[in-house]
């Protein structure tokens, strides 16, 4: 599913965000980056979705050498990828039924099918009937579902995540944390990059562990403790 | 259908009507955003409006005056009026010796008799005519050139036929007609050029309203980019937004046209009656409202593709 074989990755002003990344992640895996800030995890989300290219070495994502992907491809593999933020990047004056809508509409799927689809997704997430409410009425958390029923809405075989639960309580984070691993069992692999070492051991996922743009270490969910 | 059902059904759709709905959407969302600041949307609409109806109401001017030049007569002819001791015989002498030059078409004697009566018959000049003790008009011979004669033919024509003798007064109504052309060349000319510089005006002035809507939904252009929105998608609404506004646009000028017409018309009537009832004042034909109309919608469209080329950058990666 996603193939890192010694991507490096250096900002124009100089900065070394990774350095010789190597890993795998299968088809249907669910797998944690952590490190410290800085330590190249949201560079690594970024490379996969294709906001960033690498300086060097090679990404396949879906079987695809992401070096290929030229740049008018890049919506298309986009569309592949659900994307969860940090600050959820939620449409303010859209309701959330709206907002979950949004990657349906650009595929195109017809407004009875989307309307189906919109109310499943805001269903998974646990906001049913709230999708007429605008985002400014819903709490953090409720509105971090909004953006990961909206990552989930048009069923992208790989869904990233960028600190899903930088912004919320502990409590608030494992209930996130858990909508994760549900959503594994729709058959998604779902890559989630969190500095919440804490939350992860509760997880029991196979966590990355980035250091100054290096991997140190690889873990298996078994081996996390 | 539970989540799991509505989350887990794959359907395939056609490119085409992926593509009908993906406008669908934008064409509502660009109305949906101009309805969203009502007052902004109607200034634009308005300027734009006033913009376009400028030139179109020059060259209803312009139109007016061809109408007038026609209805005037557009032919070269050459009147010649003769001395008052010249008698009918002598006229038509003079117009045998006309008729056999090469550079004459036709040539009619109109006697002292048939000039008081049309002088008679204009408005204003009856009583005038009435209160005459005897008719002080004297022969007078219309001369008109043969079809594709030159206008410096013509002109040499009116030279030697000046120097017959009995001739008193050579009117050579092609030249005032060719003024009349220049003047409407003139004017025709300075239509287009308004029609050109109030045109960029009202693309400049979509492509700031669509450039500052831009700058305002920067959240919303990233938001889009990053789940997966094609640039054409993006840029969509915007092209719609310009189109949206120029319809507004046209139909606001067409209006002020059509307003102008109906305020002109009755005191124009009333002028041109005054002379000769011969000429009338005529609006814009229907189809040159509508093609306004449409190259309002094409300006404004152009405004949007020029913001939204300008402002509307993707991310390179």
């Amino acid at each position: 599913m996603i193939r890192f074989d010694s991507v490096s990755k250096r900002y124009p002003e100089g900065r070394e965000a990774l350095i010789d990344v190597s890993f795998k992640v299968e088809a249907g895996e669910m797998l944690f980056v952590t490190g410290h800030s800085g330590a190249g995890k949201t560079t690594l989300l970024k490379l996969i979705a294709l906001i960033e290219r690498p300086s060097g070495g090679a990404i396949e994502v879906h079987g695809r050498d992401l070096a290929r992907v030229r740049h008018r491809g890049i919506p298309r593999l986009r569309r592949d990828i659900g994307m969860v933020f940090q600050d959820h990047r939620l449409l303010m004056d859209r309701s959330a039924a709206d907002n979950v809508a949004l990657p349906l509409v650009i595929a195109g799927i017809p407004h009875e099918e989307r309307g189906k689809r919109v109310r499943g997704a805001l269903e998974k997430v646990g906001l049913a009937g709230r999708g007429k409410d605008a985002p400014a009425g819903l709490s953090t958390g409720e509105q971090q579902r909004v953006g990961i029923a909206r990552a989930i809405v048009a069923r992208p075989a790989l869904i990233i995540a960028d600190e899903p639960t930088g912004n919320l309580d502990p409590q608030l984070s494992e209930e996130i944390m858990q909508l994760f691993v549900s959503l594994r069992q729709t058959g998604s692999t779902i890559l989630i990059a969190s500095h919440d070492l804490a939350l992860l051991k509760r997880m029991k996922q196979r966590v990355v562990v980035l250091d100054h743009g290096h991997l140190i270490d690889d873990v298996p969910g078994s081996e996390v403790a | 259908m539970n989540a799991q059902e509505a989350m887990a059904k794959p359907v395939r759709h056609s490119r085409t009507a992926m593509w009908r709905r993906q406008h669908a959407w934008c064409l509502r969302d660009s109305l949906r955003q101009l309805a969203r600041r009502p007052f902004g949307t109607a200034l634009t609409i308005v300027v734009m409006g006033l913009a376009l109806a400028l030139p179109l109401a020059f060259y209803l001017l312009l139109v007016n005056v061809q109408h007038l030049a026609t209805a005037l007569g557009d032919s070269q002819s050459v009147n010649v009026f003769l001395k008052t001791d010249v008698v009918a015989d002598a006229a038509e002498k003079l117009a045998t010796t006309l008729r056999a030059r090469a550079d004459v078409g036709t040539v009619t004697v109109r006697t002292p008799r048939q000039g008081i009566e049309e002088l008679a018959a204009m408005q204003g000049f009856g009583d005038a005519v009435k209160s005459l003790p005897d008719n002080p008009l004297p022969f007078m011979l219309l001369i008109e050139p043969r079809a594709g004669t030159g206008r410096a033919q013509v002109e040499h024509m009116v030279a030697a036929v000046r120097a017959m003798p009995g001739v008193d007064l050579v009117q050579d109504n092609g030249q005032w007609r060719a003024r009349l052309d220049a003047l409407i060349a003139v004017g025709q000319r300075v239509t287009l050029l308004l029609a050109v510089l109030l045109g960029a005006a009202a693309v400049l002035v979509i492509g700031n309203t669509v450039r500052l809507d831009i700058r305002s939904r920067a959240n919303e252009i990233i938001v889009q980019q990053l789940i997966g929105a094609s640039a054409g998608f993006v840029r969509r609404p915007y092209l719609y937004e310009g189109a949206w506004y120029g319809l507004a646009a046209g139909l606001v000028a067409v209006l002020l046209v059509l307003l102008l017409e109906a305020v002109l018309a009755a005191p124009v009537r009333d002028l041109v009656a005054s002379y000769t009832g011969r000429l009338h004042f005529g609006g814009l034909s229907w189809a040159t409202l509508a093609a306004g109309w449409v190259i309002a919608v094409v300006l404004g469209w152009l405004g949007a593709l020029v913001a939204s080329s300008r402002h509307l950058l993707y991310p390179r990666s």
